[in-house]
């Protein structure tokens, strides 16, 4: 399993500056979250654990050891679900094992055993536009955890779903989360997302982006929405993003 | 009616309720000039005749044959140039206007230059063919190409695609639509430079030539009958072996939603 670190991490597009000193650490078996405003390099600093992005200053490491480019080990979950279209459930979940070239009948033991986990079983032969938005993240997640990979980099992945959908998908990523000992981080524009789901959440200023507060979530899960320390670090986390005095 | 014949009869009726008004201009016609213009059943009982004749097939395997070279040729390269156009900018730039020149040209002009080079005989059609109909094809999977999906890209590259793969297993599948619709409007080039090829004169034998011959000895029963019987063969090659090839090529974009949008 996996740490992942950005040591003095700045990013520059062009005259844009989008990531400014950032140093996080998330250690193996960690659920991290960052929180921020929209445009101020979430997805920029996620995407350097994918191996997309190269940082413009310091480091992007796993396992203290600088990124090269994307890894099996590390998936990355997208916005936007990303399956191909042409390809049913079964095809797109199991992409990553074809093209490692895991042979066919192994490789549909895999994809039937992940789909299972989350509750997709049966869908093989859809296609994706015969899913609802649900369970098209459903199949996402899937693709990606059929690798087996160390770490988890998730991107907003319910922000396109509505809020009953997002609270028991997000109780289905804890089922898997919890004793697997991955390395989890999140992105998510919804501040009760992470304080239900992080150990620690990052909270980030406007672009360029910056951590301006690390907050570390002691609470036992299931955690509960409605208590007072749940209210008490939504308050902190509001007023860091200057959404609340 | 049971849905099987539902799906056939659907797409069929508008062309033979058009086939028919064609053929009702063509009773007019012979109802007013019934010297010059043979009536349909005429036609048609000629029609038969030709089918009977060893001559007739002859002709039509010969069109058939420089098609059946010249338009996978030209399919194949479109699609080729269009892929290395929609991958490299300075490339789309120089074959847009490569394209843009070759389009002002209308492709029978080369005949006379390709007979001079080859001779008489297949080479100067099917090379037209290959001229006429590889640009929709080019100008389609370029535009396929550059409008490939940047996430669907990422997606294979975080899964550990290397080049090859990512061609294969996104490049491909999402550009196979731009493709057929390359091939569809590269086939009605590919069919008119054809038929134009072997009337103007490079062949002694195919469809246009025969159609031609017929003009020439004033023979309207021969010459109306061709002109239905290359109509038919494109229409039915079109949209029908075009088509159903597109329905289960593109599967997926057939098939009915469910989920929520
Ligand atoms: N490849 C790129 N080229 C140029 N600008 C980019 C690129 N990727 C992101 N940006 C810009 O960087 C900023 C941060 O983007 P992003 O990391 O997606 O923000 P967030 O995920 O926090 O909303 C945005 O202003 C975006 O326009
Ligand atoms: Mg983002």
């Amino acid at each position: 399993m996996q740490t992942l670190e950005l040591r003095g991490v700045g990013k520059r597009f062009g005259a844009l500056q989008v990531l400014k000193e950032i140093d996080i650490r998330i250690e193996q078996g960690e659920f991290a979250a960052i929180v921020g405003p929209s445009g101020c390099g979430k997805s920029t600093a996620l995407r350097m654990f994918a191996g997309l992005e190269n940082p413009s200053e310091g480091q992007a490491l796993a396992d203290g050891v600088p990124i090269e480019g994307p890894s099996p080990a590390r998936m990355l979950i997208f916005q936007e679900h990303a399956l191909y279209p042409w390809s049913t459930v079964e095809d797109n979940v199991g992409l990553g094992l074809e093209l490692a070239g895991v042979p066919k009948a192994e490789r549909i033991r895999r994809v039937n055993e992940v789909l299972e986990k989350v509750n997709l079983g049966g869908f093989n032969r859809y296609y994706p536009s015969q899913l609802s938005g649900g369970m098209k993240q459903r199949a996402s997640i899937a693709r990606a955890l059929v690798m087996d990979p160390d770490v988890l980099l998730l991107d907003e992945p319910y922000g396109a779903l509505d809020a009953l959908t997002r609270l028991s998908m997000q109780n289905e990523l804890l089922d898997i989360w919890s004793g697997s000992g991955k390395t989890m981080l999140l992105i998510t524009h919804d501040i009760d997302e992470a304080l239900y789901l992080a150990d620690k959440i990052y909270v980030m200023s406007a672009r360029p982006g910056q951590i301006v507060e690390t907050i570390r979530i002691d609470q036992p899960r299931p955690r509960d929405r409605s208590s007072e320390a749940f209210a008490e670090h939504r308050r902190n986390i509001m007023r860091l993003l200057g959404l609340e005095d | 009616m049971n849905n099987r014949l539902r799906n056939i009869w659907r797409p069929l009726w508008p062309f033979l309720t058009a086939a028919l008004t064609l053929l009702l201009l063509l009773q007019l016609g012979h109802l007013r000039t019934p010297i010059v213009i043979p009536s349909i059943s005429a036609v048609f009982a000629r029609l038969g005749d030709e089918l009977a004749d060893a001559a007739f097939w002859h002709s039509l395997g010969a069109s058939l044959y420089r098609l059946g070279i010249g338009f996978p040729i030209a399919c194949f390269l479109g699609g080729l140039l269009g892929l290395l156009a929609g991958l490299s900018r300075s490339f789309a730039v120089y074959l847009r206007s490569l394209i843009g020149i070759l389009q002002s040209i209308p492709p029978i002009t080369w005949l006379p230059f390709l007979v001079i080079l080859y001779g008489f005989g297949d080479v100067p059609i099917i090379t037209i063919i290959v001229i006429a109909s590889f640009f929709p094809m080019a100008l389609s999977v370029m535009n396929g190409t550059e409008g490939v999906s940047h996430t669907h890209i990422e997606v294979a590259k975080v899964l550990g695609a290397k080049k090859g793969q990512l061609l294969r297993k996104v490049y491909l599948p999402e550009t196979l639509p731009a493709f057929i619709t390359g091939a569809q409007v590269a086939f009605g080039n590919a069919w008119r430079s054809l038929i134009a090829g072997e009337m103007v004169g490079s062949a002694a034998v195919g469809l246009g030539f025969a159609i031609s011959f017929s003009g020439e000895v004033a023979d309207m029963e021969g010459v109306i009958m061709y002109i239905i019987v290359i109509g038919a063969i494109a229409t039915f090659l079109d949209h029908f072996v075009l088509e159903m090839l597109k329905r289960r090529l593109l599967r997926w974009r057939y098939i009915k939603g469910g989920g929520d949008r």
